[in-house]
This record gives structure tokens, C-alpha cells and sequence, in this order.
């Protein structure tokens, strides 16, 4: 799967990638189409190539040469039709000709600036040949014709119509203009096809010019969010993904222009299922919702929003979130989450490795079949060594699985009616491990500091057990 | 011609016509022609997409523009490959307009070609700024197109000429008056420097001015609708700026208002003004005023008396009707030719 289909399932994903300085749609749709690699070597290698772009693009002293190179990025024009026109060996006209011998002076810019900076990757194919067969004159500029030299022929009918007067003898130019259009079609054609042979080396350019242009924006992503290169962990089931200070850009973004700071969490999750309670508003969909994004961020060659990062790969990532309805097929938010974890279940059978996150499964049911299926799910997961974490308000289910709780709230700070946006300053979001078997009870009071009803809160207090 | 040291000095000119076939090509050609023999290097384009060879209102030809050796120009890219003459493309423009890709190229001969240009004035702007950063250009020349003033606009080009031609109104009163409209607006009076220097930078939305002359939000965005125009007036008071367009509903209203006399609305510059004369002549009767952030400079007049139907109107007369309204030069442009 690429790129755009993941950011579709995570929202953080889609808010960095329109984080990031790209240069125009051709640049974002390689962006789009980039696959989720689960190579460990090659990530690696693709985090040493992210790892240059970072010190270059936090060193000082390369700053000229990466504006220079950022400006070139703009320069490039989307010439792809054009390629696939020299692929499919059709003849160019003088305009899609110019277009590839810029393109060719651009690549060999590119790869000069590269050098200065000391970045060592992509390198482009060198394009000599292109220059040999558009600039024939050697003039050595970028700007382009169909050059008397090409054709002896175009040369002499060029030369007796400059001698016309269009206005006297329209016949005689008119003949010797349709000789010249014959002439230079045929020069277009010898032309499109010499540069035909060398559409692979073309190809490859403006695919790696993109790839590069990708690196940096991705390498400035990274000193924005103050992200870290994650660490791979290899193959077997038995990794543990492990996360320090961990951070949610579009929340963090969006909690900071409220006035707020993102409390940064940190987590490890081994290929077992992990339950994670908390009490309402501590964050545990943020949690679910960031250990998705990084994992895929990892798997996407990008650096991680966290002070530390170790990930297992995996083949997917499941994101239940449960709010989902599709009302035109028909389908509850129950039917949509149940069909989800269908889904996981036949991955699981399938021996797909992956990472499952669930926010509250079945919770929009019977809390007798809700928990009940919850349970199941736990057990799948634990059967199949699945990495999991599965939020949920249910207690006391007799799991013997691993537990996780947020912190939580220290209600007893606030005075006076709680502020909604200002929660989590009332709130400790750290994981910590929780051996008991009950959930924090926290429902009703923190409904009292919203500035519920008080009669309504004491007669919700009479019916509880 | 006596323009010629002005266009050279100001560095960038544009033709605009009352309407079509008002000779506005010719005038081009004539202006061309003599910063050739000046040895000025010249770039050309043309605003829009009026770019036909056949003129589809009238069924007549439309004059292609004649390139000298050595001019750059700016064109869309499948006219440019239909081009029967030798030039070289220099740079593939990076944005595309709904005729397709845009290119710019030197003559490497003369020869004559249709010019369609960038289609918007911010990118005509933009055009007219970075030619001569990037070419050895001295004047750049831009070909308005059908009854649009705005690449006139003193925000693309440094000065203009107005090209007035039999085909736009065979009556010759109406085509002086109409010449002198333009006239009139283009020498509307410039609004005071520390005004301008407010103002400058605002170009949306409406805004007050209050007597001491500091600038007020009305939050209105625009003013199309006289119910709009009035919730203006009353917040805001009798001085409004208006940087859009000034249509001729907007005018009216403030025209018909109590306060008429007393009202003031500054605009941008003449390009500005969509209102017909007769309620732009009536707000200024009741002693309303309307002053211009930009000033244009208009160069001269250029008549054509030939109608695309054969007609053909007394050069001289055309000339001294049109002169007796405007105080700038006035030329029949193929008179001087011959």
C-alpha cells in the first residue's frame, strides 16, 4: 500500500505531509505514490540518506548552496507527458525539445550543487548525450531550435527564403515554407528518436530529482517537529517497539495555538496484546493515534516525532478507531468496526505481521456482549503474538494480559468549572503499568467539573453499584 | 515621434483599444518600428486569449504581429510551433493558461506570429518585472486586449497609449466622448502621499477614512449591491476606499446618496472604474470626488478611421474632434505610416 491510501487511514500523516515545503504536484505525487517498506536494509539505508539531508540542512555553512538547490527544485518543470512521448518513441515538437535539454541542464546543475553540499545521493545519470544531440552548435545554453546544422537541406530552403518577399511572391515562399515544415519535421523525428534511446537515464533523473527534493523536505520536517531517526529493530516476532517522549505534530500544533504544550508520552509494546484504561479526556485515542503515525512514519523512511525511538516492522497497521459510519453502505458504527476487525482477524490467519490499535472496540453495544468480544479480541491477539494496545472503559474482565493506565487526572488541583481546552492541564497523561484488574472511576467527577448539572450527577451517583 | 523617448525612458508600454479593430495592433507595429531603429532590444506579448487569426466578431482578419529580428516574445506554446519563421525558445513560462503551455523565444528573423500572453494582470505584472531581469531587454511592450484597460494599469506598465478606432462607433461624437471618459479617469487627481502610503497595501475589501485620515474595517467585503453600499456609507462615513472594481451600481448609489457632495472614494487606479460615463460625469456633478492611489501616464491617442466594414471616416477631423477633447497628443497611426 502507499503513501496517500495510509493517510487516509491516519490523520496525523496527511497533516505532516501538508507540512511539507514541496514544490509543486509533481513532487507530491511521488510523494503519494511511496510504498510502505518493510526492508529493514533498505530503510536503513533510506534513514542514512535522511540522516545527510538533516546535518545539511542544519548546517550553517551549506545554507548558499541548499537555496540554491531549493531554487532549482522550483525550476523543474513536469515533463513526465513528455517522457512518456520519448518512451513510446513519438516524434517531440521543438517546445517538448526544448523542455529536455532543460531538464538535462537542470540535472547537471543539480548534480554540482550536490556536491557542494556534500550530498552523495541520487546522483544523476550524466546527460552529455542530450546536450550532443540539442546543442549541435555547442553554444552551450539551454536555449533551443531546430539549428541550421542539423539538416543541409533546412539550411539552404532557410537561406533562399530569407531572400523572398512574403508580400510579392507568396506562391514561391509559400512553396519553400512547406519544404522547410517537411524538413524540420523529419529533423524532429531523427531528433526524438537519438533522445528515445536515452529515456531511461531521462526517467531515472526526473524520478531521483523528486526523491531528492523529497529528502529535504523530509529532513526539514524532522528539525520542525524535533524528530529523531527511530531504530529498526530486526526481523523475528519477538522485537519490542519502544518509544520515548513520543509527540502528536497536528495535535501539538493545534494545542499550542490554544495556548497549551503536548505532554510528550512514552510506551513499549511487545508482540502481545496490551490493554490501555484511563479515565475520559486522558488521551488514550492520542496515544493510539500517535503509535499509528510513527509506525507508519518508520515504515514511510521519515524520522519520528519522539525523543527515542525503537520499531519493529511490520507488514500493517491497524487503526480502529470506531467512529467510522458508513451510512451509504448501510453500516452502523458498530457494523463498520465489527467488519474492521474482520479484517485484522483474517490478517492474523493469514500470518500477517502487524500492529493492531483499537480504541474502545465493541463500546457502541451491550456492555455484557461488548466486553465479551473485547475479550475475544484479546485472546485472538494474544494467540497470534500480535503487537496490540486496545483502549477500553471495561473492567474487571479477568484478563491476565498486559496493562496499561494513563496516569490520569488531579482533579483535586482544579477550582471553580473546568474549562474543556484547558483539561490537560489537570491531567497527567504518562502510561504507567497496572496490575489490578478494575478501571479508574473518574467518569462522574470529571462530568461535575465540566459543569454538569449537580442534581443530575447526585442522581447518576444513586445508580451506581 | 515624439513618444518614443518617453516609452524608451519608462521602460514598459501598453496598447489598449476602446474595443476591436480600433487599431491597436497597427499602433503596435508603428511603436515597434521605431525602437527598432532606435536598436531598443524589445519584448512583446499580448494580454489574453483574443489570439484568433480570424477576428470571430467581425469575420475580418486579425492582424498578426510583426517580430524583427532580435525580439523576444511570449506566446502560447501551439502557436508558437505553427510559427513559420526561425526563432529560439528560451524558456518554457512555469505556469500554463487555458490555451496550454506558455514559451518565450527571440527572433532569430523577422517574421509575424499571433502573440497570446498571459491571461491575468498579476501574472502580465510579473512578466513585465522579470523580462528584463533575465534578458537584455529595454522596453517591454504588451498588446491589450478587446475593451480591456487593465493591462494599462499603472501596476503592469509605466505608460499607455489609447488606440481609437472608427470600428468602435462610426458616430464621431461618441467616439470623442468616449475618449474623453478615459481620458478623464486616467487624470482623476492622485489621493494625498500619506493617504497613499496607508492605503497602498490594502487590496481587498472596503475601508473607511476618517477625518484625521486613519483607515477603518467595515468588514464588508464588497460593495456590488446597494444595500451594501449604504451599510458602508453608514459605518464608515462619506470617505471610502474601494480597491476592487468600481461598478457602475456602486457609483450610482453614491451618486443618488444625501451626502453626494461631500462624498470621497479613493480607487487604485482608472482601471478600476467599471461605471458608464453618464453615472460617472453625474457623481462628479454633484460634486462627489474620486481620487487614484496610481496614476497612469497616457502617452497619446491613436485613431484609426477604417471600420472592419470598408468605412472610412476623415482622418483630420477624427483627429481634431478627439483633440479638442483630450489634452495629449492624438496620431492617425497609418497617416503617419504612409
Amino acid at each position: 500500500m502507499n503513501f496517500a491510501r495510509y493517510c487516509e487511514r491516519i490523520d496525523g500523516l496527511s497533516y505532516l505531509a501538508g507540512k511539507m515545503e514541496l514544490t509543486g504536484s509533481r513532487v507530491r505525487r511521488y510523494l503519494m505514490q511511496m510504498p510502505f517498506s518493510t526492508d529493514r536494509d533498505l530503510l536503513e539505508t533510506h534513514f542514512d540518506i535522511l540522516q545527510k539531508a538533516f546535518e545539511i540542512i542544519s548546517d550553517q555553512k551549506t545554507k548558499p548552496v541548499l537555496m540554491q538547490l531549493e531554487h532549482l527544485f522550483s525550476r523543474v518543470h513536469d515533463i513526465q507527458g513528455t517522457l512518456v512521448a520519448l518512451k513510446e518513441k513519438r516524434i517531440l515538437d521543438e517546445v517538448e525539445l526544448f523542455e529536455i535539454k532543460y531538464f538535462a541542464a537542470l540535472c547537471s546543475d543539480a548534480e554540482k550543487l550536490c556536491r557542494q553540499a556534500g550530498f552523495s545521493y541520487e546522483n544523476m545519470y550524466p546527460l552529455q548525450e542530450v546536450f550532443h544531440i540539442l546543442d549541435p552548435d555547442n553554444t552551450g545554453t539551454v536555449s533551443f531550435y531546430l539549428y541550421d546544422s542539423y539538416s543541409k537541406t533546412l539550411a539552404l530552403v532557410r537561406r533562399q527564403v530569407a531572400e523572398i518577399d512574403p508580400d510579392r511572391d507568396p506562391t514561391g515562399w509559400n512553396q519553400l515554407q512547406d519544404i522547410i515544415q517537411k524538413e524540420e519535421l523529419a529533423v524532429r523525428e531523427k531528433l526524438s528518436l537519438q533522445l528515445s534511446a536515452l529515456y531511461p537515464a531521462l526517467q531515472e533523473n526526473f524520478d531521483r530529482m523528486a526523491r531528492m527534493e523529497i529528502w529535504f523536505a523530509k529532513a526539514k520536517l524532522a528539525l520542525l517537529y524535533n524528530m529523531v531517526r527511530p531504530v529498526t529493530v530486526p526481523g523475528d516476532q519477538s522485537g519490542v517497539l519502544s518509544l520515548d517522549g513520543m509527540v502528536n505534530p497536528a495535535i501539538a500544533d493545534h494545542l499550542e495555538n490554544a495556548g497549551g504544550t503536548f505532554q510528550p508520552v512514552s510506551v513499549t509494546l511487545c508482540a502481545e496484546p496490551c490493554l490501555l484504561t484511563g479515565a475520559n479526556m486522558s488521551g488514550k485515542t492520542v496515544v493510539l493515534k500517535t503509535l499509528a503515525l510513527i509506525q507508519a512514519l518508520t515504515q514511510f523512511s521519515f524520522f519520528v516525532p519522539a525523543q527515542k525511538a525503537s520499531i519493529p516492522l511490520v507488514k500493517d497497521v491497524f487503526l480502529v478507531i470506531g467512529d467510522k459510519q458508513d451510512q451509504y453502505r448501510g453500516l452502523s458504527s458498530f457494523a463498520a468496526e465489527m467488519l474492521d476487525l474482520d479484517r485484522i482477524m483474517a490478517n492474523m490467519n493469514a500470518g500477517t505481521k502487524m500492529l493492531v490499535l483499537a480504541d474502545e472496540p465493541a463500546r457502541t453495544t451491550n456492555p455484557a456482549e461488548g466486553a465479551a468480544i473485547l475479550c475475544a479480541l484479546v485472546e485472538y491477539l494474544e494467540k497470534h503474538s500480535v503487537m496490540s494496545l486496545i483502549s477500553t472503559h471495561y473492567g474487571d474482565l479477568g484478563l491476565s494480559c498486559r496493562k496499561l493506565r494513563v496516569a490520569g487526572f488531579q482533579g483535586n488541583q482544579v477550582q471553580g468549572r473546568l474549562d474543556p481546552l484547558r483539561m490537560n492541564r489537570y491531567m497527567n497523561y504518562s502510561l504507567i503499568e497496572d496490575k489490578g484488574g478494575s478501571v479508574p472511576l473518574e467518569a462522574l467527577n470529571i462530568a461535575r467539573l465540566l459543569g454538569v448539572d449537580g442534581s443530575f450527577i447526585d442522581t447518576a451517583k444513586k445508580y451506581l453499584k | 515621434m515624439p513618444f518614443t523617448d518617453q516609452i524608451i525612458r519608462y521602460g514598459s508600454l501598453s496598447v489598449v483599444g476602446l474595443g476591436k479593430n480600433t487599431g491597436k495592433t497597427e499602433c503596435l507595429r508603428y511603436v515597434m518600428e521605431k525602437l527598432n531603429q532606435r536598436q531598443k532590444a524589445i519584448a512583446v506579448t499580448s494580454i489574453g486569449i483574443d489570439g484568433e487569426g480570424v477576428d470571430r466578431v467581425t469575420a475580418t482578419p486579425k492582424p498578426e504581429i510583426f517580430l524583427e529580428k532580435g525580439m523576444y516574445f511570449t506566446t502560447v506554446a501551439s502557436y508558437y510551433t505553427s510559427k513559420r519563421f526561425k526563432a529560439e525558445i528560451c524558456e518554457v513560462l512555469p505556469y500554463t493558461t487555458v490555451l496550454g503551455k506558455m514559451v518565450t523565444a527571440r527572433a532569430l528573423e523577422k517574421g509575424k506570429m499571433i502573440l497570446a500572453g498571459p491571461s491575468d494582470t498579476s501574472l502580465l505584472q510579473k512578466w513585465v518585472r522579470e523580462m528584463p531581469q533575465r534578458y537584455p531587454i529595454d522596453v517591454c511592450l504588451v498588446d491589450g486586449a478587446i475593451s480591456r484597460l487593465s493591462p494599462a494599469s499603472p501596476a503592469v506598465t509605466e505608460c499607455m497609449i489609447l488606440a481609437v478606432g472608427a470600428a468602435y462607433s462610426l458616430n464621431m461624437r461618441i467616439l470623442a466622448q468616449k475618449t474623453r471618459f478615459v481620458f478623464d479617469t486616467i487624470h482623476l487627481p492622485l489621493a494625498g502621499e500619506s493617504l497613499r502610503s496607508k492605503l497602498e497595501n490594502i487590496t481587498h475589501g472596503i475601508r473607511g477614512i476618517t477625518a484625521r485620515g486613519d483607515i477603518t474595517d467595515p468588514g464588508v467585503e464588497s460593495a456590488l449591491l446597494p444595500a451594501q453600499v449604504r451599510e458602508v456609507l453608514g459605518k464608515c462615513g462619506n470617505r471610502i476606499y474601494i480597491p476592487g472594481a468600481v461598478s457602475n451600481a456602486l457609483l450610482k448609489t453614491l451618486g443618488e446618496g444625501k451626502e453626494a457632495g461631500s462624498t470621497e472614494l479613493y480607487i487604485r487606479d482608472f482601471s478600476r472604474i467599471f461605471a458608464e460615463p453618464r453615472v460617472f460625469y453625474s457623481f462628479l456633478d454633484k460634486g462627489g470626488r474620486i481620487f487614484q492611489l496610481f496614476s497612469t501616464r497616457l502617452l497619446a491617442v491613436c485613431v484609426n478611421p477604417f471600420s472592419p466594414q470598408g468605412y472610412r471616416m476623415n482622418s483630420e477631423e477624427l483627429v481634431n474632434s478627439i483633440h479638442k477633447e483630450v489634452n495629449v497628443p492624438v496620431y492617425d497611426i497609418k497617416r503617419m505610416e504612409g
